[in-house]
């Protein structure tokens, strides 16, 4: 019942995030079907289509990552949403199992959100693509946007919904300026991980930073059970 | 079936609950009183594993609850109505229900049955199209199906008109003389503590101040009105006994609750014109406490 819950609390972002990327999609179908802009190569459609996916990658996590315990406090409830935060705690179940459904279902539908969009990328590219390639670029995507999905979580658990979505946010592009300067983070950042700029189709996986979202997953939920089990309602 | 120990909880350093030494038996409805911020609200919490308490330990149904797991197993057993009587906004009334007893193996769905009908609840509807009321017996529907052993209410009747009021307490009353379910509820309206209590807890300022039988309370407290020619003497506030003063003008009223005879004698020394002896309300117990110098 406790997945129900969280599906019936989730849907609606599920749904918008849906209707996101068809937007995203079907935009440049439509600006190339009017012939604008003319004479854009197809590779460079393509990257543009890519770049813009990333960026759905991440607004993905951090969107499907809000619903939850913390989105239901009473602050919430006398700005106009619902408090039923008391209702939830009352109820025969370890917060530790709450996290675990609430996040376990957001991470579900973001590895199939972020599927989707990165087989429809393979699917648009310009030249063709094995099977190995295909499966090498769906596996870090996913993997490297696990951790962006974990921080939101965490920070989830902590603060309410507008400082939640707006602080994850602020993280991930403060990671994407350092990876620039930095050359430690450019190296395991999750963010170049997604991309197919910065390790194209045909490289080996790059395990560099596969292994450090791996890690930061798994230490961003730890610190989320240890935050939830800790705080006072 | 509640009990607890040194209790204490503070926020950012404010004390909030101190030591709260707390014994609710088996069967019995206790209403727990106290003004707004004395630490109600804070001690359910704690009951129910939403605080974290600084000291103290809590014991429910026998059993110390000091761990996750003990507390998911005693909220098996416990219903819970928040002061707010927020649920799911994304769910219907039947919906609702449904989430709600799948967590209770003891579910009762003849009380289910009989409160959809009592309350008459609109089970197509969802949550943020009923309206305060129905929420509110929504909400009492949920704690009384659920088989629970405990129920406890942060004040379960607010927002309620006079006669869903009554109608909610009666089945209350009704839930408790049935199954012998115990009741820990906190309430601002003394008439209803009265009607439906046997036991009263009164803290202020997180502490606990009065606990007992309501009867016997009654039975213990005296109020001493005392008139005298000029401002009421400074030494009435030392008398042995004396629980609480209160002056208006030329009058004295004491709250006295040991050797009351003894009291009426000391008080008579200092001359007053008039003396009487009044038993007490729940009402004057309450303010005195709370108000008393």
């Amino acid at each position: 019942m406790l997945w129900y819950k969280a599906w019936l609390e989730t849907r609606w972002r599920f749904a918008f995030l849906v209707g996101s990327i068809l937007v995203v999609w079907l935009a440049p179908l439509w600006i190339s079907s009017t012939g604008v802009p003319p004479g854009v190569p197809a590779a460079k459609q393509w990257m543009g289509l890519q770049l813009g996916s990333v960026l759905l990658y991440i607004f993905t996590a951090i969107y499907l990552a809000g619903s939850g315990i913390n989105s239901q406090t009473l602050y919430a409830a006398t700005s106009g949403f619902h408090g039923s935060m008391l209702f939830t705690l009352s109820l025969p179940v370890s917060r530790r199992r709450l996290l675990f459904v609430r996040a376990g279902l957001g991470a579900l539908l973001t590895c199939i959100l972020v599927a989707i969009m990165a087989g429809y990328i393979l699917l648009r590219r310009p030249e063709a693509t094995s099977a190995l390639q295909s499966l090498v670029y769906l596996t870090r995507a996913i993997v490297c946007t696990m951790p962006v999905y974990a921080l939101s979580v965490l920070v989830a658990c902590v603060l309410d919904e507008m400082w939640q979505f707006m602080s994850a946010c602020f993280v991930w592009v403060a990671v994407f300026l350092l990876q620039a300067r930095v050359e430690v983070v450019s190296r395991v950042s999750p963010l170049r991980g997604m991309s197919l700029n910065c390790y194209p189709i045909t490289a080996p996986m790059p395990w560099a930073p596969v292994a450090v979202s791996l890690v930061l997953t798994g230490v961003l939920l730890s610190l989320s059970v240890l935050v939830l089990q800790r705080k006072d309602y | 079936m509640i009990s607890t120990h040194g209790l204490s909880k503070s926020y950012e350093g404010k004390p909030a609950l101190i030591h709260l030494d707390l014994a609710v038996p088996r069967g019995s409805i206790c209403g727990f009183l106290g003004r707004n911020g004395a630490g109600k609200t804070t001690t359910m919490k704690l009951l129910l594993g939403m605080l974290r308490r600084d000291a103290g330990s809590i014991w429910l149904f026998g059993e110390p609850v000091d761990s996750e797991e003990s507390g998911v197993t005693a909220r098996r057993r416990t219903a819970f109505v928040s002061e707010d009587k927020e649920l799911y906004p994304f769910m219907t009334v039947d919906q609702t229900i449904r989430f709600t007893r799948a967590f209770f193996p003891t579910w009762r769905r003849d009380l289910e049955e009989k409160y959809l009908d009592l309350f008459q609840l609109p089970r197509k509807k969802t949550v943020p199209k009923l309206s305060r009321g129905m929420r509110t017996q929504l909400m009492l529907l949920l704690a009384m199906a659920r088989g629970a052993e405990l129920l406890i209410m942060d004040e379960p009747t607010s927002g309620l008109d006079p006669a869903l009021t009554e109608e909610v307490l009666q089945a209350l009353a009704d839930l408790a003389a049935s199954d012998g379910i115990t009741i820990f509820f906190s309430s601002h309206q003394l008439a209803e503590v009265e009607q439906l209590c046997d036991r009263v807890c009164l803290i202020d300022r997180g502490q606990k101040v009065i606990d007992g039988v309501l009867d016997d309370l009654k039975a213990e407290y005296r109020r001493i009105l005392l008139v005298f020619e000029g401002e009421p003497p400074r030494e009435l506030a030392s008398l042995p006994g004396v629980d609480h003063l209160r002056r208006n003008g030329r009058t004295a009223s004491l709250l006295a609750h040991v050797d009351v005879d003894a009291v009426v004698d000391r008080a008579r020394e200092l001359m007053p014109i008039s003396v009487e002896v009044h038993p007490v309300t729940l009402k004057e117990l309450f303010l005195d406490h709370v108000k008393g110098e």
